[in-house]
């Protein structure tokens, strides 16, 4: 899978994994496989064996707590099969950190084999988004460490038994906001705009991409571009969870779809400073592609079913302006004058 | 003076809700009868997941010491009825709680009732069910499986229904009277006092002698002590590959021996490997990755890792190529690609036979309304 | 203490083997030579005073080239404890610290740290909790762990905060313990007043100071491995048990360390307390740090005016040296433990050693009185007049008189 065009030697520079061209491409192997107690139709889980695979088998893995912690490993059960290890809730930064800075000491100062090793730092948004962003903030600002934080946003603290986080959907119904008599709608705060606010306050992050594991081998993809591109690199995605979103498993993977063609979450990537457009996202900004009204993508989850029809039309006001205010039509969320 | 136990045996998230109702309805009547009790879930099966088998419990006592000497223990040590929220456990389960595949009777005392919903026959569940060294009673609900989302709750009744037939199979532990009383208290819906004693007048029991039932292999795991647990938390991974006679030049991954997680199965797919173009989606977009890669090039299903997401049916672009079919279809985990590869025509044949006119499975909500749909179908 | 060497350079020592230099140094500028004799490989820095000199001392000899490692400015302590735990893991050797709040803010990494047997070594420059915000020194911070598998010591000089940092990193590393460690430093006294120090060449440490090798527990593709899944009741009293088990080993790594190292520098320490003219003793003082300094003087002086008085300073708090204690003070009537810290709420409203002191002592066949004194809080002087005074209180509760043993008293507190 690596390719052995850099020298055994030398460590600093990114291993160079090259681009898989469709699924028949991608490799057999699972470094992520059976023997996790997530729920049916887990896309975070999905998530995780994607980025496995893309990473292949030189690779070390560190995951905050939440559910791809807790359901993944119950002691004695692991789905792993690259080295990983478990790191605090604002920790996944500071694990990647670490970790790759031990590896780059004891291999410069030769108390180590010189060769190159994927560093993955796993958070969820309660992990990446709230209470890890300082430690991933720091963390990306080290240039000379290759290391990869991966966010999958299953958009709850799922694990703790789905209360809201900075990342939940405007509305959403979750243990810690539930519909009421008095107040129909608990939870008041937007979604926050994690990636490009990783891009733009990190102007030498080389690596900044969105990705949905409904679309596997964009995702694939990205997961190798973010590790060969070298320093340190971010990938955001969003992981529909049956659970929490309350929908039948077996639609997972549509659910994930519908996000994207509904404008709720765009797929692009900024490579060195290079903003790119992906698939259905790429198109609805050219208007090749009408996006689906948000009420579709909302209907088919019980935690919106509280939902009247002005809150579906606030929902969609607030998707308009991502395409047709925002300055960078779904990224950026000014206009300039 | 007496303190009995029931057992609610359910499908995580799917059924946390019905089976919260049924542990709170038992405690409630109960209270009105003048007797104590507690209704609580087995706390190492939380957090919840999405069909992952789980218990909840309802006690209840005469008196606080036969409270307190049963709940002294983490869970109940035996149980006087094991209710199963879904008649596809009754192969055995695998749960957060413990290691290893449990007979879905292992807790049910001698003499005790097992209470299903299932529309099932009782022999097919007796055949399905392990067997035990002494008899008990096996009572049925006429009526599938209530599965619903963790928000959005399925309210079909059958949460009452079930407490109406557990007053009349152990009277002792609810009567009637109370437990209609407990349901007006808590809902206050003549619908759901009907729908109680409905199911109460309805519900069959049948003994199952000793030694009656399926002798399917179970297997357990035994836990290892301080000196022989590897230090500094850690534990082998996974391997990336088992080397499987005759499926040389296909791909099988190394898979966890102590969690399997196939009893979370309600439905399972089915592959049609004559129209299968290889596309690979089924295989890319498996969660659990429980699709072999076999010498030929075909993704097969395997049934000792596959849970059942349905996530296969949905991504395949040939027409029932990929199929969920209720589990209680099956009796065995077998390989579908090797039963293809010996004999092609009694396959299909096998394959038609399982995917023509299968029983309908609500599996988690898809749309507004569609709850009110289905129970208005189920009723008709 | 120990008689000094023959000095000859009088310019930093950079690993060549010339026997040692001595030099005009601090106690944090003392660690920050042990941590580059140790050859540290990952050091994570993150300011607040007073421990943040030692960070000061290495940064420059890594801008002189004196020293090679991964030196990190973390956003925060949490970040800081954790980014040298998962360095650790994969097999490098780490060093961070901090002082009060600080301390506290890692709490969470601190807790995981020992959970996970890494063998972290850390400096405390002990500090007063806020709020109020005070730099003055207090020894509840780097106590607040004590519970947790952290091993700790205090220090009370310059050198020996060098020589604690190199056994630290032996018996900290040593696969029978695998637990982190911390070196306290009385915040000012020790982190910001320099004296002559003996700086020992590279070769004899590491003929002391072995490479850390994790074994099987590295974490490296080539050593496939899940560290620390989820468990459920069915296996964490077990794992607790494995850290229980290697903190009562570390007790005699730690005997083992010290006799290497005497043998290899010359020196002559006993390895969990230091004995000041306890041979005859009728009373004792027992404390931990910079207290030494008053209260030797005020031992002198009461031996001068014929009081046969002792005094005991605690090297190791965790793990605690109950069976040397008990043994140290069989011979005496009645003990005044100082402490530079509080234990609100706790038996007798007393310090955290003083009661730590009780329980070691409880067992014992000639138990002594032993009253607790809470002194020098956020760094306030322990004068020698203090010290004395404390004695007479001693000396009159052995007497049977008012001094009673069951009360605690604050010294040099206004009213």
């Amino acid at each position: 899978m690596t390719k052995a065009n850099v020298k055994s030697e030398d460590y600093t520079s990114p291993p160079v994994l090259d681009q898989w061209k469709g699924p028949k491409k991608a490799a057999h192997e699972e470094y992520y496989t059976s023997g996790h107690r997530t729920c049916q139709g887990c896309l975070s889980a999905q998530g995780m064996r994607l980025m496995a695979k893309a990473a292949g088998p030189r690779t070390i893995v560190l995951t905050s707590t939440g559910c791809m912690y807790v359901a993944n490993t119950t002691y004695y059960t692991t789905p792993w099969v690259v080295p990983w290890m478990h790191t605090q809730l604002g920790s996944c930064g500071s694990s990647a950190t670490g970790t790759a800075a031990g590896l780059r000491a004891l291999m410069r100062k030769g108390k180590m084999k010189k060769e190159k090793i994927n560093v993955i730092a796993v958070c969820g948004d309660g992990g990446g988004i709230d209470m890890g962003l300082s430690a991933i903030s720091a963390a990306l600002q080290h240039t000379h460490y290759n290391l990869l934080i991966y966010c999958y946003d299953n958009e709850t603290y799922a694990n703790t038994d789905i209360q809201v986080s900075g990342s939940s959907p405007w509305g959403a119904n979750t243990t810690f906001t539930p519909p009421g008599k008095l107040h129909r709608i608990m939870h008041k705060r937007w979604k926050k705009n994690m990636a490009p606010m990783i891009a733009t306050g990190h102007p030498e992050c080389k690596y900044v991409a969105t990705v949905s594991p409904s679309y596997p081998v964009d995702n694939l993809n990205k997961i190798r571009k973010a590790l060969s591109i070298g320093g340190p690199t971010f990938i955001h995605s969003l992981n529909p969870c049956p659970k929490g979103w309350d929908f039948d498993p077996m639609y997972a993977n549509e659910l994930g779809e519908l996000a994207v063609e509904s404008g709720a979450w765009p797929l692009y990537e900024i490579e060195n400073g290079v903003l790119t457009m992906y698939g259905k996202s790429k198109n609805i900004v050219s208007g090749r592609f009408k996006r689906r009204p948000i009420r579709e993508y909302l209907s088919r989850q019980g935690r919106f079913a509280h939902f009247t029809d002005e809150d579906i039309d606030y929902f969609q006001s607030k998707i308009d302006d991502m395409w047709e205010k925002w300055h960078v039509p779904g990224v950026l969320p000014f206009s300039v004058e | 003076m007496s303190t009995h136990s029931v057992e609610v045996v359910y499908r995580g998230v799917f059924q946390g809700t019905l089976a919260k109702n049924i542990c709170r309805g038992i405690v409630l009547a109960a209270s009105i009868d003048g007797k104590i009790g507690m209704a609580f879930g087995r706390y190492s099966d939380s957090p919840e997941r999405n069909g992952i088998p789980a218990k909840q419990f309802a006690v209840v006592s005469d008196t606080e010491e036969e409270l307190q000497e049963v709940l002294a223990a983490y869970q109940p040590d035996a149980a006087d009825v094991t209710i199963v929220a879904d008649d596809t456990m009754c192969k055995g389960i695998e749960s957060w709680a413990w290691y290893g595949l449990q007979p879905i009777n292992s807790m049910l005392k001698g003499g005790g009732t097992l209470l299903i919903t299932s529309t099932q026959s009782s022999n097919k569940l007796i055949n399905d069910i392990h067997r035990r060294d002494e008899p008990y009673d096996l009572a049925i609900i006429k009526s599938p499986a209530s599965l619903a989302g963790k928000f959005v709750y399925k309210d079909d009744h059958t949460d009452v229904k079930i407490l109406g037939a557990l007053a009349k199979i152990a009277p002792h532990i609810v009567s009637l009277d109370t437990i209609t009383q407990a349901i007006q208290d808590q809902w206050k819906d003549d619908k759901k006092v009907a729908a109680a004693k409905k199911a109460h007048d309805r519900t069959d029991t049948v003994s199952v002698s000793a030694g009656q039932g399926s002798d399917r292999p179970t297997f357990d795991f035994e836990l290892p002590g301080w000196t022989k647990m590897g230090e500094c938390v850690s534990i082998p991974a996974q391997s990336v590959r088992q080397d499987i006679p005759g499926r040389e030049g296909g791909y099988t991954p190394g898979r966890s021996e102590t969690f399997r997680k196939f009893s979370t199965r309600t439905m399972r797919p089915v592959i049609n490997f004559d129209t299968c173009t290889k596309c690979t989606l089924c295989w890319l977009t498996c969660p659990d990755g429980s699709f072999d890669i076999t010498p030929d090039g075909f993704y097969d299903a395997n049934m000792e890792a596959c849970c059942g997401c349905g996530i296969c049916e949905d991504v395949c672009p040939v027409k029932e190529c990929v199929t969920m079919v209720n589990e209680e279809a099956f009796d065995d985990n077998a390989c579908q690609w090797e039963m293809w590869t010996k004999d092609k025509e009694s396959y299909s044949a096998w394959l038609l036979g399982k995917i023509s006119n299968r029983p309908a499975r609500s599996h988690g909500f898809h749309h507004l309304g569609q709850y009110a749909e289905e129970i208005a179908n189920e009723s008709a | 203490m120990n008689p000094p060497k023959a000095a000859t350079a009088n310019k930093s020592d950079a690993g060549a083997a010339d026997g040692g230099v001595r030099e005009l140094i601090s106690g944090s500028e003392a660690i920050s030579h042990a941590c580059r004799l140790a050859d540290v490989d990952v050091i994570t820095a993150y300011p607040i005073r007073p421990y943040d000199t030692v960070m000061q001392y290495v940064s420059k000899m890594i801008a002189d080239g004196e020293f090679d490692c991964e030196y990190i400015i973390a956003e925060g302590e949490h970040s800081q404890f954790e980014i040298v735990k998962h360095a650790s893991t994969v097999g490098a050797r780490v060093f961070t610290g901090s002082s009060g709040v600080g301390w506290l803010y890692a709490f969470e990494a601190l807790a995981v740290t020992a959970g996970l047997r890494l063998p972290v070594v850390a400096m405390v420059g002990n500090r007063a909790l806020d709020d109020p915000g005070a730099f003055g020194t207090e020894h509840n911070d780097a106590l607040a762990v004590r519970d947790l598998g952290w091993m700790l010591s205090w220090v009370a000089t310059a050198q020996e905060a060098l020589d604690t940092t190199l056994i630290s990193y032996r018996v900290a590393e040593d696969s029978r313990v695998s637990l982190p460690c911390a070196i306290s430093c009385d915040g000012a006294f020790l982190t910001h007043s320099q004296v002559m120090v003996d700086i020992p060449d590279k070769a004899t440490v590491d003929s002391f100071l072995p490479p850390y090798e994790r074994g099987k527990k590295l974490l490296h593709p080539d050593n496939p491995i899940t560290i620390a899944p989820q468990v459920n009741e069915d296996w964490l009293m077990e794992i607790r048990m494995q850290s229980d088990q290697a903190m009562r080993r570390a007790k005699g790594v730690i005997v083992e360390a010290y006799e290497d190292f005497n043998k290899k520098f010359g020196r002559n320490e006993e390895p969990f307390i230091e004995r000041y003219m306890m041979d005859d003793a009728e009373i004792a003082f027992v404390g931990m740090g910079t207290l030494e300094m008053p209260v030797k003087v005020g031992v002198r002086k009461l031996r001068q005016q014929g009081k046969k008085v002792g005094f005991i300073r605690i090297r190791w708090f965790r793990p605690f040296p109950t069976e040397e204690l008990r043994e140290a003070l069989s011979g005496v009537s009645a003990v005044g433990v100082i402490d530079r810290d509080y234990g609100l709420g706790s038996p007798y409203n007393s310090g955290v050693l003083a009661n730590e002191l009780r329980s070691a002592l409880y067992a014992a066949d000639n138990r002594p009185k032993v009253i607790s004194y809470i002194a020098g809080l956020g760094g306030r002087e322990v004068s020698t007049e203090d010290v004395i005074h404390i004695a007479d209180m001693a000396l009159d509760a052995a007497a049977g008189g008012k001094t009673d043993d069951q009360e605690t008293y604050w010294i040099g507190v206004r009213e």
